[in-house]
C-alpha cells in the first residue's frame, strides 16, 4: 500500500486512536495516543469516494458538469443491497469534507439520480478502510502504512491511560446563575471563580494546558458553560481555545426539538472539540444509563467518534454499524430509502401486524414463582433466522445484511453478560462490566425497533413483523414445554414467563426447565431469581380484570421488584415512592406477605401522621406531570396546566412536552409551581391530597387473604381468576369416577 | 409502535362501546355480570389475538364461554365434596 502518510517521522510508534477529522495540508487529522504516553497528530491524505445511479442520459450529464473540477471520475459495476450490481457514476474527491458540498451541488441538479455512500460519517470510512475504529490500537510502520493491532470485539480491551478533566458549575445554570467552577483532575479538586471573566478564561486556559486532557468532561458544558465562554471570550478580547488542535475552532451545532414516540424531545445544543473530547453529562443521551464506559464501548463498536456517539441515541449507533457492514461488504449505503411495504391482504395484516406475546396474568399472591427471561431474544432471532431485508427471512439465504452486523455484538454481549454472572458485585471490574454490557444491550434492543422504521435505511416491516412473529411462536413452545413439565404459567410477557410448581423454591429446581425450553427453542433462557412470594395486582378500574407487566414481588434473598406501580412511576412524588418501596420491604422479609400486614399498616400510619406535622420536606411532594398541550387549548386546566400558569405569570417560557414541576396545595390555585416565583408555605401543603394519594398507591399493596371463605367469595365476588387444578380434565373425571 | 390495526384489547373496548346502549338497557345487576363477561374475555386477549380471526368478538364469545365453563367445574366440585360429606 501506498504509503498514506505526508509526514514519516511518526513510523514505528504504536497507539491508540484518539480522534479523527478533516483537516490539515493532506486532508485528514489522526490523533493518536502513543504507548508511551504522547499525543500526536498524524496528517494523510483520505481521497472520498460516493456513487451516483441513474438514466445513462442524466449521468452522462453529470459527468459533463464535474468535468474539469478537481474530481476523479470512473464508470464502475457496485452493488446495491436489493438490486445487485448496477452502473455507477463513480465520483472521487481528494479531500473528505468536500463530499457533502458537491453531493447538495449534483442532488439539486440532478434530482431524478440515486445516490450512495454520499453521507457516510468519515469515522467509518476510516474504520472500514484500515480496520481501525475509535479507541482502537494501532501501529505505524516504516512506509507509513496503517495496521490495526487489535478489533473492537476484544472482550478485555487494554484499558488506555485517558487524562480526564471535569468541570461542574456550583448550581444548575438554569435554575440559578452559577458563581464558580467546581474542578476535578486525576491529582486534585479545586474551585474557579466564574468572576471576573476574563481572570477565570486565564485561569482555566492555565488548567486545560497543564493537564492536556483528553476528555474534558463537564455538567451543562454544551448548553451552558461553552457558549458563556464563548461570549465572554469575544466580550474579553481573551484568546482562549480549549481544543488540542488550536488550529481549530469549537465546532457548535444548535439545539433542537423533535418528535418520537408520541413524545417532543428537546436536545440541547453541543460543543465539539478537536484533538480532545468533550461530553456533557447532562446532554449526553443515556449517560446515566451507562456512563463513560459505556459510551466509550459503543465508540469502539459503532465506529462512531466519542463525541457523536455521547450525545446519539442507540439508533444512531446501529445505523452506523449497519453502514460500516455495508462499506466491508462492498454494499453501496442509499442515501435515502428506497423499499416501500409490500402489499398485504387483509388476512395478511390480520396475522401480521401484531407485536410480542403478552399474556394476562392470573391475579393474586402466589407463592415459590420462577422469572425467567430468554436473553437477548430479539436480537437472537434475527441472527438465528437470518432475518434481514434483502433475505425475506429466508434461513439458507446468504447471510444478510442485518444478522452480519448483530452478530459479533451479540457474541460479545453474552460474553460479557457471562463474565458479569460469575463475578461478585464488590468486585471492582462489576461496575465497568455492567455499564460496559449495558451499552451493548441498548444497540441491540434498538436494532429490532429499527428494522421496522420507515427511514431506516436497511429497514423493512416485514423483518420487523417476521421477528415478533418468530418470538410468539417461541414463547408458545416455552409455555408448551413448562406446562408438560408440570408446571403452571403464571404470566408472560414478551420474553419472559413466570412459573410456578409445588415444590419448587430454590434456583436449581428450575435449571431442567431452563435446559428443556432451551434445547426446544435454541435461544438461551436464564433464571432472573425466585419470588418467594409474587403479586399480580387487578386493574383498577375492575377488580377481575388483569393488568399485563404489573406485578411486584419478593425474591428469596428479600430484593423487591416492581413493575408498573406507583414506585416505578415519574409523577408519584418522592413521599409516596419511599412509603411504598419501604412497605414492600417490609413485606418482603417473609414468605408470607400477610404476616406482616399489620407491621406495614403502623409503618404506613407513622407516614401519614409525619405529614401532618409537616416534617415531611417539600422536595419529596414535589410531582411532575407533563404538559400536554398549549395553554390556551386547556378547557379546564390540569393541575400541570396551572403550574405552567404561574411559570407564564412569572415570565418564564412553557412549551408543550415541558414537565410541570409542583406541591399539591390548599385553595385556590390547588397548586405551587416549583419554578415560578411564588413563596413556597409549608403550612398550605393540601395533606388531605397526599394521604390520598399514599392511601390509593398503598392499598395495592395489600392483597385480599386467601381465606377459608375465599372460594365462597371468588363465586359471588369473582374477584381472582380460577386457576386451580380441579378446573382441569384430569380432576374432572376422578370427581366423575367418585359418584 | 407503528401499527395498523387496533389492538385485541382495542378491539373488546369498542365492542364494549358499541353495546353501551344495550348495556344500558338492562339492570344494574345484569350489568355487573355483563361487565364481568367482558373481564372474562380480557383474561384470554392473548389467545384471541392467536386466533387471527377477521371477528375476533367471536373467540371472544368462546373465551366467556370457556370461562363459565370454569365456574360450572368449580360448582360441581364444590357439590361433590358437599355429597362427600354427606355420605360419610
Amino acid at each position: 500500500m501506498k504509503s498514506p502518510f505526508s509526514t514519516s517521522a511518526l513510523s514505528g510508534n504504536s497507539g491508540w486512536l484518539l480522534d479523527l477529522y478533516p483537516g490539515g495540508e493532506a486532508g485528514l487529522k489522526v490523533w493518536m495516543l502513543t504507548d508511551q504516553g504522547e499525543r500526536l497528530c498524524l496528517e494523510m491524505d483520505f481521497p472520498v469516494t460516493f456513487y451516483a445511479v441513474g438514466n445513462f442520459a442524466l449521468l452522462r450529464q453529470a459527468w459533463i458538469h464535474l468535468k474539469g473540477r478537481d474530481v476523479l471520475l470512473e464508470r464502475q459495476h457496485q452493488r446495491d443491497l436489493f438490486s445487485g450490481d448496477l452502473d455507477v457514476l463513480a465520483i472521487t474527491v481528494p479531500r473528505p469534507e468536500q463530499v457533502r458540498p458537491l453531493y447538495y451541488d449534483l442532488a439539486g441538479r440532478f434530482p431524478v439520480l440515486d445516490f450512495y455512500d454520499a453521507d457516510i460519517p468519515l469515522s467509518l470510512r476510516f474504520a472500514a478502510r484500515y480496520k481501525l475504529y475509535p479507541l482502537g490500537h494501532f501501529s505505524i510502520d516504516e512506509n507509513g502504512a496503517i495496521s490495526a493491532l487489535d478489533s473492537p470485539w476484544e472482550l478485555e480491551p487494554a484499558s488506555i491511560p485517558l487524562r480526564i478533566l471535569q468541570l461542574r458549575p456550583n448550581s444548575d445554570p438554569a435554575q440559578c446563575k452559577p458563581t464558580h467552577l467546581e474542578v476535578t483532575t486525576s491529582k486534585r479538586s479545586f474551585r474557579l471563580s466564574l468572576q471576573p471573566a476574563r481572570l477565570f478564561l486565564i485561569s482555566l486556559r492555565a488548567v486545560i494546558r497543564k493537564e492536556d486532557p483528553d476528555l474534558i468532561l463537564t455538567d451543562y458544558g454544551d448548553t451552558w458553560l461553552f457558549p458563556q465562554i464563548e461570549q465572554w471570550r469575544t466580550e474579553n478580547g481573551t484568546s482562549f481555545n480549549p481544543n488540542r488542535d488550536e488550529g481549530m475552532e469549537v465546532h457548535t451545532r444548535p439545539g433542537s426539538s423533535y418528535f418520537s414516540y408520541g413524545q417532543v424531545i428537546y436536545r440541547g445544543a453541543q460543543s465539539h472539540l478537536f484533538g480532545r473530547w468533550h461530553i456533557d453529562r447532562k446532554n449526553a443521551m443515556l449517560f446515566s444509563e451507562y456512563g463513560l464506559a459505556g459510551v466509550l464501548e459503543q465508540a469502539r463498536v459503532t465506529g462512531l467518534p466519542i463525541q457523536e456517539i455521547a450525545r446519539k441515541s442507540p439508533g444512531a449507533g446501529i445505523t452506523a454499524m449497519q453502514m460500516l457492514t455495508a462499506l466491508q461488504t462492498g454494499v453501496m449505503v442509499p442515501v435515502t430509502k428506497q423499499q416501500a411495504e409490500g402489499r398485504k391482504s387483509l388476512g395478511e395484516l390480520i396475522r401480521a401486524d401484531r407485536g410480542g406475546l403478552i399474556y394476562q396474568p392470573i391475579i393474586g399472591t402466589h407463592h415459590n414463582v420462577a422469572q425467567i427471561d430468554f436473553a437477548s431474544m430479539y436480537p437472537s432471532i434475527i441472527v438465528g433466522h437470518n432475518i434481514s431485508p434483502e433475505t425475506g427471512h429466508d434461513p439458507h439465504a446468504p447471510k444478510g445484511l442485518v444478522p452480519q452486523t448483530l452478530q459479533p455484538l451479540l457474541e460479545k454481549r453474552l460474553a460479557l453478560k457471562g463474565q458479569l454472572l460469575k463475578l461478585n458485585k464488590q468486585d471492582c471490574r462489576y461496575a465497568e462490566l455492567k455499564a460496559r454490557s449495558a451499552a451493548l444491550k441498548w444497540l441491540l434492543v434498538v436494532c429490532f425497533g429499527y428494522l421496522g422504521y420507515k427511514n431506516a435505511r436497511f429497514g423493512r416491516i416485514e423483518g420487523h413483523e417476521a421477528v415478533t412473529g418468530i418470538s410468539r411462536e417461541l414463547m408458545m413452545q416455552a409455555k408448551e414445554v413448562a406446562e408438560d413439565m408440570g408446571f403452571r404459567v403464571l404470566h408472560m410477557y414478551v420474553d419472559s414467563l413466570f412459573v410456578q410448581q409445588e415444590g419448587y423454591r430454590e434456583n436449581e429446581d428450575f435449571t431442567p426447565l431452563l435446559d428443556a425450553i432451551t434445547k426446544q427453542t435454541s435461544i438461551p433462557i436464564l433464571l432472573e431469581g425466585v419470588y418467594r412470594w409474587l403479586v399480580f395486582p387487578p386493574s383498577r378500574r375492575d377488580p377481575r380484570v388483569p393488568v399485563p407487566n404489573r406485578y411486584f414481588g419478593a425474591f428469596t434473598n428479600g430484593e423487591i421488584k416492581a413493575r408498573g406501580i406507583a414506585v416505578r412511576r415519574r409523577d408519584t412524588c418522592a413521599f409516596v415512592a419511599e412509603t411504598q418501596w419501604a412497605v414492600l420491604e417490609i413485606l418482603g422479609q417473609v414468605d408470607d406477605p400477610t404476616e406482616k400486614y399489620d407491621v406495614a399498616m403502623e409503618y404506613v400510619r407513622e407516614q401519614i401522621k409525619v405529614l401532618r406535622k409537616g416534617r415531611i420536606p417539600p422536595e419529596k411532594l414535589v410531582v411532575m406531570q407533563k404538559l400536554t398541550r398549549e395553554l390556551e387549548a386547556y378547557r379546564v386546566p390540569s393541575p400541570a396546566a396551572r403550574a405552567a400558569q404561574q411559570l407564564v405569570d412569572a415570565n418564564k417560557e412553557v412549551k408543550p412536552g415541558q414537565m410541570m414541576r409542583f406541591v399539591y396545595t390548599r385553595g385556590k390555585p390547588g397548586i405551587w409551581a416549583l419554578d415560578g416565583d411564588k413563596e413556597f408555605e409549608m403550612r398550605r401543603v393540601d395533606v388531605a391530597r397526599y394521604r390520598l394519594l399514599l392511601e390509593r398507591d398503598i392499598s395495592v399493596l395489600f392483597q385480599k387473604k386467601r381465606g377459608k371463605s375465599f372460594t365462597r367469595a371468588w363465586c359471588v365476588e369473582r374477584v381472582e381468576q380460577l386457576a386451580f387444578p380441579f378446573a382441569s380434565y384430569e380432576y374432572h373425571h376422578s370427581i366423575s369416577n367418585c359418584r | 409502535m407503528g401499527r395498523t390495526l387496533p389492538t385485541i384489547s382495542q378491539q373488546l373496548t369498542e365492542t364494549e362501546a358499541m353495546l353501551s346502549r344495550f348495556r344500558r338497557m338492562l339492570r344494574k345487576e345484569d350489568q355487573y355480570l355483563l361487565d364481568g363477561l367482558f373481564a372474562q374475555a380480557r383474561m384470554h386477549i392473548a389467545a384471541i389475538g392467536q386466533a387471527e380471526s377477521l371477528l375476533p368478538f367471536e373467540a371472544a364469545l368462546l373465551a366467556m364461554l370457556l370461562e363459565q365453563a370454569k365456574d360450572i367445574q368449580l360448582l360441581k366440585h364444590e357439590i361433590a365434596i358437599l355429597h362427600q360429606r354427606l355420605e360419610r
